[in-house]
């Protein structure tokens, strides 16, 4: 529920009156079933621009990526000519009794296996590091591109759906780039020099197994139609256990003090077996299916025996087999029919790559809502004196969020943001950043209008303190020289000496090497919360922009914190979304808005004086404390 | 009496001989599907062995048919043809059995899986996800705090897993392995021993060589998956902290940032694509190895008419491509040993671990309690030698109101903690309607408690359900009723399904004060005796604290109440005040008499009051 720049509190559409009730038995689950809305597609059909763009992803990988293709030919070559090799030794020499014939193919097929190992180093090394190459920039380049986009691209883009881009989406391109053209590449040719090589030695042994691909085919798509459905199957169930765990876990003080133990273990129970049938659906389809696919060799064996039996020992003319052939069919026939299944798995995953890259893509080409216009200008150093001039803004068209703002902040001064939740004095505070462009109106420092400056150089003059005390993890340290990266560590204690709250940090385990995050004892609000003043403080902002918390702290921290705040604050314009009674009485400025619009506007002592919407909510906050 | 020690779980030690004992008890304890999965295990193998050598047969038998002059065939099993049939015949009857073999063959692998996953996914994995669930609901909050709720995840999901792998992946495996070996080799020897040995000595190298890249691959995959952790959390970072990087201008520091750690990932994964690609390469060369000794030596050998072609040298070299493949599977079942055993180490000391708090055999079932609570020189820590409470004793009269103020780490959340015994005391003991809270059956008295927490954890399901928690089977006017009670129902019934909205990550998200006056409500609808309210309007803004201070008003009417809070504005509402200091109750009394007492009380009220004081001279 962090309140970064709050989006828009949106009305829920006019809904049916509220007659539903739940049964029992659903407030026994522990989490509702959601049908997965709007999920994400699997698969997409083959693109040929996806694919050529993916392609030119390998463009500054060239060498490699030829190299990889020839790799790929000769490989596909070699296995077929090894076994033909295996099958030319039982039939030539073996079987001649032909002693120096047999060392001469044996020194033969070592060499050929020589080869083929120093060709599958090659081809596997480079498809791999291909593949990562690949991901690597495709991951710069994301990244890159989100540092571009406007804050209201994170505002309205489900904060999942970014990450999975990074996360399983170029996952799936890096299988299409390493596994499916390569291995499309090294089956295709495999089963093609295969087919010939017993074409050539049998038409007719052939072309009667010829008839068993279709089969197979048949069998290998009917068996991943099946396992689709069942695996969604097990996706489902397997969600919905593990966010009824998750939860679980989370809310365990709940559950022992509401004595619910028992219902939720039966809950979980149900739910564990649900997934476990739906687990025994999957192998059950497997186990149909694979054996199928494998009998098809055994069974062609059979076939081959017999049909080869027969053209051997009975038939004359054309019909004439010979032993030797059943022998080299032995050998060739499964690598003539491990690609069908191969191929076949290699084309879906080729179809899920196909949807990460569009996903991708689509992130990538995403045009941000607004740049700086090419003529802005890096903003001098300024004073600090603020003016907006009759500002509209809307997240929403037709939702105005902000309605003809109009004020003027001298350089130094401090300007409070008053009023309730959703009304805009979030928004004043990004809009004053440019982390959004006003629909009407223009914001001026220093007489210069944002429009015709550049974001970055604004940012530069500019610290901010969100509500949230943001944390990146890594050291306190970095995180108060984020702004400065090139900040000493004497620096940083000198910033934290000069805001009088050296010791707060120096009383971590580590000091100022202190890590933030996960692994270790976390900061406690005032730390964080000093933290982000120090890192306001060490970017020697002229304005800074502040959410301040609203969350208690002990009295005591809070009061040292207010004295860091002030020493932060002290000539510097400063724009406070102020939820702290003492904040507001020290502002020169005092903004009450409602709705977007700014209904009041004076000191602490004048807007009581006036008795006004001020004076209201004043009351409010008194009724609160006493 | 319960064991006193309730908090600190020292993780014991468990010896391997204990884990696999228990391992097996486990796969004992399904033996009818891991017998049955054994014996098609070995039905396959010989089916396998069978069609390799019928096959063989077919060649020889044609070899022999054509040229008189070549060695009989020999059959399997020591089959016979009848003396009468023609080579025709024979080879039509032993392609036919061909067909039979792979049709039988066919049918048992698909026992033979199905059986495998009933016995792991249908039977062993429910049962111990069941098992752990049913212990962890019941666990001590210690646990929860010490563990994470990620690591707890883990041990319900991945480790059952991979404690079900001893099952299948370790010893139907390995008994499959054996087996294998064992039949293949035996076959093989019986073919030519000679043969054998020349051909399986590549084993020991094959077996070798898995082994070592296995060993050298295992820590570089690990170092892999932190590097990529680090790596999608600090992009998760950086969305996340979008507008402060925006704030500060820092695109350019986070973007040099992450190009590092994109690089870190991809130079170590190079590191390993370079290990795999002269692993496997070696491993076939070593295979392809035993098939030139095969074709030099065997040919030798059939030249000097030792082995017959099809059933010697053809069926050789099917079984010698089977086995080196149950070689490389060595260290694959070895690893699935490391991996069971150490997953099992840690499903094993959820289930070991002992509850902390249980009802005793005799409890009594309590009536309605009136809601008088004492504590008796109450002593108690969460690790014994380091008392987070000393000797604190007060008693609260049915229906008072009795506030908790003090620092962090007083000791204030810890008494509340033991009014509902979610811990026993080390010293002295708390009683209720004059009972001390052990000789109550537990989830009998705990139900005559309500609990509203600092931050409320809501479920993600619907409105209703989340206020009926504690009672599933209210009916909907009750659940209402307690919703008004805690002010509550009106911006329930504006929400788009009113009591069916469904809240949560998929669902409507409540502002602070919504999700407190829900929890109240959830507490409320139990009508308890005693409520217990810790620091509940901590984290809303001044405005929902009115709103959240109102609900309470007729929320505690008539209850016991305890309250801990460091907003006065709260306090002043009870009727009598503890204020702890270190574990120990150092003062009491009435907000105006403890505001007039020199103390940590009082400064508060100073630091609180300055505002107020002149506020009230500002509107005056």
């Amino acid at each position: 529920m962090s309140a970064t720049a709050s989006p828009p509190v949106i009305p829920p559409p006019p809904s049916p009156p509220p007659a539903h009730t739940t049964t029992a038995e659903e407030r026994e689950a522990i989490t509702y079933y959601l049908e997965q809305e709007e999920g994400e597609a699997g698969q997409a059909p083959l693109q040929w621009v996806l694919v050529r763009r993916m392609f030119r992803y390998t463009e500054p990988y060239r060498a490699r990526r030829n190299w990889l293709f020839v790799l790929t030919f000769l490989r596909g070559a070699q296995l077929p000519a090894m076994a033909w090799m295996i099958g030319q030794t039982i039939n030539g020499p073996i079987a001649g009794r032909d002693w120096r014939g047999i060392q001469w193919y044996a020194a033969g097929y070592l060499a050929l296996t020589l080869f083929m190992i120093a060709t599958l180093h090659f081809r596997q090394r480079f498809a791999l590091e291909l593949g990562e190459a690949v991901v690597h920039d495709m991951r710069r380049d994301l990244f890159e591109k989100l540092a571009t986009l406007p804050m209201s691209f994170f505002n309205q883009t489900k904060f999942g759906r970014i990450i999975s881009r990074l996360t399983s989406d170029i996952d799936s391109i890096r299988v299409g780039v390493q596994d499916v053209a390569f291995v499309f590449a090294v089956q295709g040719m495999q089963m093609g020099v295969s087919a010939a090589l017993m074409a050539w030695y049998d038409w007719k042994l052939f072309s009667i197994m010829l008839l068993l691909a279709p089969i197979i085919w048949v069998i290998n798509e009917q068996y991943r139609r099946v396992m689709a459905t069942r695996l969604r199957k097990v996706q489902q169930s397997w969600s919905r256990l593990a966010s009824t765990l998750a939860e679980s876990v989370g809310g365990i003080r709940v559950t022992q003090a509401f004595v619910r133990h028992e219902v939720n273990s039966g809950f979980f129970r149900k739910l564990v077996n649900v997934h476990g049938d739906n687990n025994v659906g999957v192998a059950r389809a497997t186990a149909v299916f694979v054996p199928l696919l494998q009998m098809k060799s055994q069974l062609f064996l059979g076939v081959m025996a017999l049909l080869g039996g027969y053209g051997a020992l009975k038939w004359q003319g054309w019909a004439h087999m010979e032993v030797g052939d059943l022998v080299m069919f032995f050998f060739l026939a499964n690598l003539f029919f491990e690609p069908v299944q191969v191929l076949g798995d290699r084309y879906n995953q080729a179809l899920t790559a196909m949807a990460g890259a569009e996903r991708l893509y689509r992130l990538l080409d995403q045009e941000p809502a607004w740049s700086d216009s090419p003529e802005a200008k890096p903003l001098p150093p300024v004073r600090g004196r603020v003016e907006f001039q009759s500002v509209h803004f809307e997240y929403q068209p037709g939702r105005p969020v902000l309605t003809e703002i109009s004020f003027l902040a001298e350089a130094g001064q401090t300007v409070a943001l008053v009023g309730h939740t959703g009304s805009g004095k979030t928004t004043i505070a990004a809009l004053l950043q440019k982390l959004y462009l006003p629909a009407r109106g223009n914001i001026l420092i220093d007489g210069y209008n944002l429009l015709d400056i550049t974001g970055d150089s604004l940012h530069m003059q500019m610290g901010s303190v969100q509500q949230n005390n943001f944390l990146f993890s890594g050291s306190v340290l970095d995180n108060i020289r984020f702004a400065r990266p090139e900040a000493t560590e004497a620096d940083v204690r000198r910033t934290l000496q000069t805001l009088d709250c050296l010791d707060m940090i120096e009383a971590l385990s580590d000091g100022l090497h202190h890590q933030v995050g996960q692994q270790s004892a976390a900061l406690s609000l005032g730390q964080r919360q000093l933290v982000c003043f120090a890192r306001a403080m060490l970017a020697d902002p002229r304005i800074v922009v502040l959410d301040e918390a609203t969350s208690a702290i002990d009295t005591l921290t809070e009061t040292r914190l207010q004295k860091a705040l002030e020493i932060l604050l002290r000539g510097r314009t400063a724009f406070v979304v102020a939820h702290r009674l003492s904040t507001i009485r020290k502002s020169d400025l005092v903004l009450v808005l409602d709705r977007g619009r700014i209904v009041e506007h004076g000191t602490h002592q004048t807007l009581l004086r006036d008795g006004g919407v001020y004076a209201r909510l004043h009351r409010e906050f008194i009724g609160a404390n006493d | 009496m319960p064991a006193p020690t309730t908090s600190i779980q020292s993780s014991r030690e468990y010896p391997t001989g204990e884990l696999v004992r228990r391992l097996l008890a486990l796969a004992w304890r399904f033996r009818a599907d891991f017998l049955l999965s054994v014996s098609l295990g070995l039905v396959l193998l010989l089916l396998g062995l069978l069609g390799l050598q019928l096959l063989g047969a077919v060649i020889d038998v044609i070899r022999h048919a054509l040229d008189p002059t070549q060695r009989a065939p020999s059959y399997p099993f020591g089959w016979m043809p009848p003396a009468r049939w023609t080579a025709l015949q024979i080879v039509t009857a032993l392609a036919l059995a061909i067909v039979a073999q792979a049709v039988l063959r066919a049918v048992m692998t698909y026992h033979y899986n199905l059986t495998t996953a009933r016995l792991t996914q249908g039977e062993i994995v429910p049962d111990l996800r069941g098992k752990l669930y049913a212990r962890l609901q019941r666990l001590s909050f210690h646990f929860f705090d010490v563990h994470g709720s990620s690591s707890i995840f883990n041990r319900v999901t991945g480790d059952v897993q991979n404690t079900r792998l001893f099952v299948d992946g370790v010893m139907l495996q390995g008994v499959n392995m054996l087996l294998t070996l064992g039949a293949y080799g035996i076959f093989m020897w019986r073919i030519h021993p000679g043969l054998t040995v020349a051909c399986l000595w590549v084993a020991i190298p094959l077996w070798w060589v898995t082994d070592y890249y296995s060993r050298r691959l295992r820590p570089a995959y690990m170092l892999n998956r932190e590097l990529s952790d680090e790596l999608v959390q600090m992009f998760t970072e950086s969305v996340k902290g979008m507008q402060t990087i925006k704030g500060f201008a820092a695109e350019r520091h986070q973007i040099r940032r992450f190009a590092e750690a994109n690089g870190r990932v991809s130079s170590q994964q190079r590191r390993i694509f370079q290990d795999i690609s002269i692993f496997t390469p070696v491993t076939q060369l070593l295979s392809q190895v035993s098939l030139v000794i095969l074709f030099a030596y065997g040919g030798w050998l059939f030249l000097k008419g030792e082995i017959p072609l099809g059933s010697g040298l053809v069926v050789f070299a099917g079984l010698l491509q089977q086995f080196n493949a149950q070689v490389a599977n060595i260290s694959t079942i070895a690893n699935s040993v490391q991996q069971s055993l150490a997953a099992a180490r840690r499903v094993f000391e959820v289930l070991d671990m002992p509850l902390g708090v249980e009802s005793k055999p005799d409890a009594i079932i309590p009536k309605r309690l009136t809601g008088r609570i004492a504590f008796e020189a109450v002593t108690f820590g969460y690790a014994p030698e380091n008392p987070a409470l000393h000797e604190v004793s007060f008693e609260a009269q049915p229906g008072q109101v009795v506030g908790l103020f003090g620092m962090t780490g007083s000791g204030k959340s810890t008494v509340l903690s033991l009014i509902p015994r979610f811990y026993d005391p080390q010293g002295g003991r708390v009683t209720a309607d004059g009972v001390d809270l052990r000789e109550l059956d537990l989830d009998a008295f705990r139900r005559q408690v309500g609990i509203v927490y600092q931050e409320s954890f809501l479920f993600s399901n619907t409105v209703s359900a989340n206020i009926a928690f504690g009672h599933p089977h209210a009916s909907q006017a009750r659940i209402e009723q307690a919703a008004r009670m805690a002010c509550a129902h009106e911006f329930i019934i504006g929400l788009p399904h009113g009591y069916a909205t469904v809240l949560g990550e998929s669902g409507v998200d409540l502002s602070g004060g919504q999700r407190q006056r829900l929890a109240l409500a959830r507490a409320l609808l139990l009508e308890p005796p005693i409520l217990i309210l810790d620091d509940p309007t901590a984290s809303v803004d001044s405005k929902t604290e009115h709103e959240i201070v109102t609900a309470l008003r007729t929320a505690m009417a008539s209850r016991t109440t305890f309250v801990v809070s460091s907003r006065l504005s709260l306090l002043r509402r009870a009727d009598v005040i503890l204020v702890l200091e270190n574990g120990r109750l150092i003062q009491s009394g009435t907000h105006d008499q403890l505001a007039h007492r020199p103390g940590l009380y009082h400064q508060t009220a100073l630091l609180q009051l300055m505002d107020l004081g002149d506020v009230q001279g500002d509107a005056a």
